[in-house]
């Protein structure tokens, strides 16, 4: 969005300088034709030049006597968009319009109203959807972060109510950039539209195998898995988190894992699983990282919301705020200001009116907790 | 105290060196001032030459060339420098732009405002009523960003038809609550949810939307990361977190319909995003722009005060290209029409 990175951004994808065109075969092969009175530039002859275009009238771009932002066309660019517009304004559904989009989108494939009228001359013309998908599929290829070229294929698959060849394509296309937002996008469409779920988990799990990080892939799994089985059978859920841990192991330093991780039990509370404390303080002697220092101040935080006193809340809380503070100071130092942040929200909404520090010592057995200060 | 006495020919020789010491500081001292020091002026004549020409490479750019003027105007108004721009002629222009109804109102589900002329119809600044033409419609992007460009330039908004802006807007949504960007169809996605929230909220109407549907719509976006993403399922993105938290604050809605827990777990998200900048997903690398999606929903969230300053402000500056203006998304690359505006307002919170 560019994208950009994709994003997040308009209509067209965040890319700045914007990526380099393939020069196209605008010269005609063979001799120049000596019978045209018109001069011909190594074979190449304008709009305006061509005898079977000589009844429309070109409409130039008019943007009156103080234009902005201005683009230098270069003058073949020029006389095929005048083309464009003649055709457009007198709404013609003709192959030679049908061609000239073809060319239009060679010059500019991010022009959504080309595309549009080719669409309306596919069906007017009732054109081979077929041979289209070929086509669709070669500018994907040459511009993957182009929005109106994946819309294009959508629209197509939509029309031929096929989208036996959508998985092999879309992964031809991550395997070039496995993390292609609009190709993701693309997948999960035609996944959910026409119930291709079968075979997607095993495509995840190839996919994390050859990088653990791609949060793309992430993602990807927890969308099959929500819209098959869900995270409801224990089983299901079990198997989860033994695969979290087991990717967590073999890269510590790894976002993706750990919010995949704290995702799938955080609608039931972490606090409500018996024995995930224990997992994780195992895992922190050998595979600490922020992200699982992170993950155990969620995790206290729950408890003392929760408030169910198989917890002291005293200790819960301290808990808590020692991890905020090793992560100011020690293991998530940018993020420093927002750690104390946090812990002063902790201390706010949970603490017991004195102030606590991290280290002073535990409170006798004896000793009965206030009523925490509610924020 | 001792005395010092120079011999003439060893003063001589001390002076020298001094220079030289001082050349050399000089010298490096520049170097670095292009890389600390933030080079307004570069950047304002970066924005100019922004709204005169741009190459044909930039052809991809042309059904959006009003999203362009409207991050150059953005850029100047941060950097107080509007006074270079020629503002009537901007309007006017801006002005020719306006999709407005024609003579028996038929299209009034395409009215907007146009990325630019490049449908072909025939120039006319918003007097009078439209011509019509099979395939002219706005997108709800340029509406967007055409108002915005208006109110930047300070126009009243006087030949803006509000009806129709809002009754093309109308015609955009979808029964999910998310937009189209064009009456003819297209993506939907949260991108365009925002762009129809700023339209309401400029036009003071919020008549134009569903706003039940398009929160629903942003809910329903809410990864299980707590991330936001383009839709429902989709992984989420600094892009589209900003989309949807700033949609919900123009409507005045956001810790209405956001818990606190579940705010604090979208804060968590985006201040894991810096990097020394900011990157747009978990494990991708940062990019300038980032800087401004994610900063602008911290700020919104009220936790931008907690991000690190100087690493945020030493990336952007790395990536600002001291001989031409503007920044790259990275740094040692050219400069982006869109990243630099963003940067320059994300330089500025900081």
């Amino acid at each position: 969005m560019s994208a950009v990175e994709e994003m997040e951004n308009t209509s067209n994808s965040v890319l700045e300088e914007p990526e380099e065109e393939k020069g196209s075969s605008e010269y005609v092969e063979g001799e120049a034709d000596m019978e045209e009175d018109e001069p011909v530039r190594g074979g190449y002859l304008f709009y305006r030049d061509r005898k079977e275009w000589a009844d429309l009238e070109p409409v130039p771009q008019d943007d009156g006597p103080n234009p902005v932002v201005k683009i230098a066309y270069s003058d073949r660019f020029t006389d095929v968009y005048d083309y464009f517009r003649a055709l457009l304004k007198n709404d013609e559904k003709s192959d030679r319009a049908f061609a000239l989009t073809a060319e239009a989108i060679d010059l500019n494939a991010a022009n959504y109203t080309v595309w549009h009228y080719r669409r309306i001359l596919l069906q007017a013309l009732e054109k081979d959807l077929r041979e289209e998908m070929i086509y669709i599929t070669a500018i994907i290829e040459d511009q993957p972060k182009n929005y109106q070229v994946w819309h294009h294929r959508r629209m197509v698959v939509e029309w031929l109510n096929d989208p036996s060849d959508e998985l092999q394509f879309i992964a031809e296309i991550l395997s070039q950039d496995a993390k292609n937002y609009h190709a993701w996008q693309h997948r999960q469409w035609v996944i959910q539209e026409y119930n291709l779920w079968d075979g997607e988990l095993e495509y995840v799990e190839e996919l994390l195998e050859e990088d653990v990080r791609n949060n793309s892939a992430w993602n990807q799994r927890h969308y099959v898995i929500s819209h098959t089985t869900t995270y409801s059978p224990p089983e299901i859920l079990e198997r989860e988190v033994q695969y979290s841990i087991k990717q967590i192991k073999k890269a510590p330093h790894n976002e993706s894992a750990w919010n995949y991780l704290k995702g799938i039990l955080q609608a039931k509370g972490l606090s409500s699983y018996p024995g995930l404390l224990e997992q994780v303080e195992e895992l922190r002697e050998t595979y600490c990282s922020p992200y699982l220092l992170g993950f155990l101040v969620d995790y206290y935080e729950d408890a003392l919301e929760t408030n169910n006193n198989k917890y002291n809340q005293t200790e819960t809380l301290n808990k808590a705020l020692e991890l905020c503070e090793l992560l100011a100071q020690e293991k998530d130092t940018i993020r420093r200001e927002y750690w104390r942040y946090v812990a002063r929200s902790l201390q706010s909404k949970y603490g017991s009116g004195e102030i606590s520090s991290p280290s002073s010592s535990n409170p006798t057995p004896m000793e009965q907790q206030e009523t925490p200060s509610s924020d | 105290m001792s005395n010092v006495f120079f011999h003439p020919k060893d003063l001589h020789k001390l002076e020298t060196k001094l220079q030289e010491k001082q050349a050399k500081e000089e010298e490096e001292s520049e170097r670095l001032k292009k890389q600390i020091y933030f080079l307004k002026d570069r950047h304002v004549r970066f924005f100019q030459r922004c709204l005169q020409v741009l190459p044909e490479r930039y052809s991809s750019y042309e059904t959006s060339r009003l999203t362009i003027v409207f991050f150059a105007l953005s850029g100047l108004d941060v950097l107080d420098a509007l006074e270079v721009v020629d503002k009537p002629s901007l309007i006017e222009w801006i002005y020719s732009l306006q999709v407005v109804p024609t003579e028996d109102q038929s299209n009034l589900g395409r009215c907007g405002f146009r990325g630019s002329s490049h449908i072909g119809v025939p120039y006319s600044t918003s007097k009078g009523p439209g011509s019509p033409h099979p395939y002219d419609s706005g997108h709800v992007a340029m509406t967007y960003t055409g108002l915005a460009c208006l109110i930047i330039l300070g126009d009243d908004l006087s030949r803006v038809n509000k009806e129709a802006c809002l009754a093309g807007l109308k015609a955009l949504q979808l029964e999910d609550g998310s937009f189209y960007s064009v009456p003819e169809g297209s993506e939907n996605d949260m991108r365009f949810v925002y762009c129809a929230a700023c339209i309401c909220y400029m036009l003071d109407d919020w008549s134009g939307m569903d706003c039940m549907k398009a929160i629903d719509y942003i809910r329903k976006s809410m990864s299980y990361d707590n991330g936001i993403g383009q839709g429902a399922g989709l992984e989420s993105h600094g892009g589209s977190t900003f989309c949807a938290i700033a949609t919900l604050c123009l409507m005045g809605k956001l810790e209405d319909k956001f818990s606190e827990r579940e705010l604090n777990r979208i804060r968590r998200w985006c201040i894991l995003r810096q990097q020394n900048g900011f990157h747009g997903r978990p494990n991708k690398p940062v990019d300038t722009c980032y800087s401004f999606w994610v900063g602008a929903t911290l700020e919104l969230l009220d936790v931008f005060q907690y991000t690190h300053f100087e690493k945020n402000r030493n990336y952007i500056l790395s990536t600002q290209d001291s001989l031409v203006g503007g920044f790259a998304k990275w740094p040692d690359s050219h400069p982006g029409k869109i990243t630099a505006p963003v940067c320059v307002c994300s330089h500025e919170y900081i």
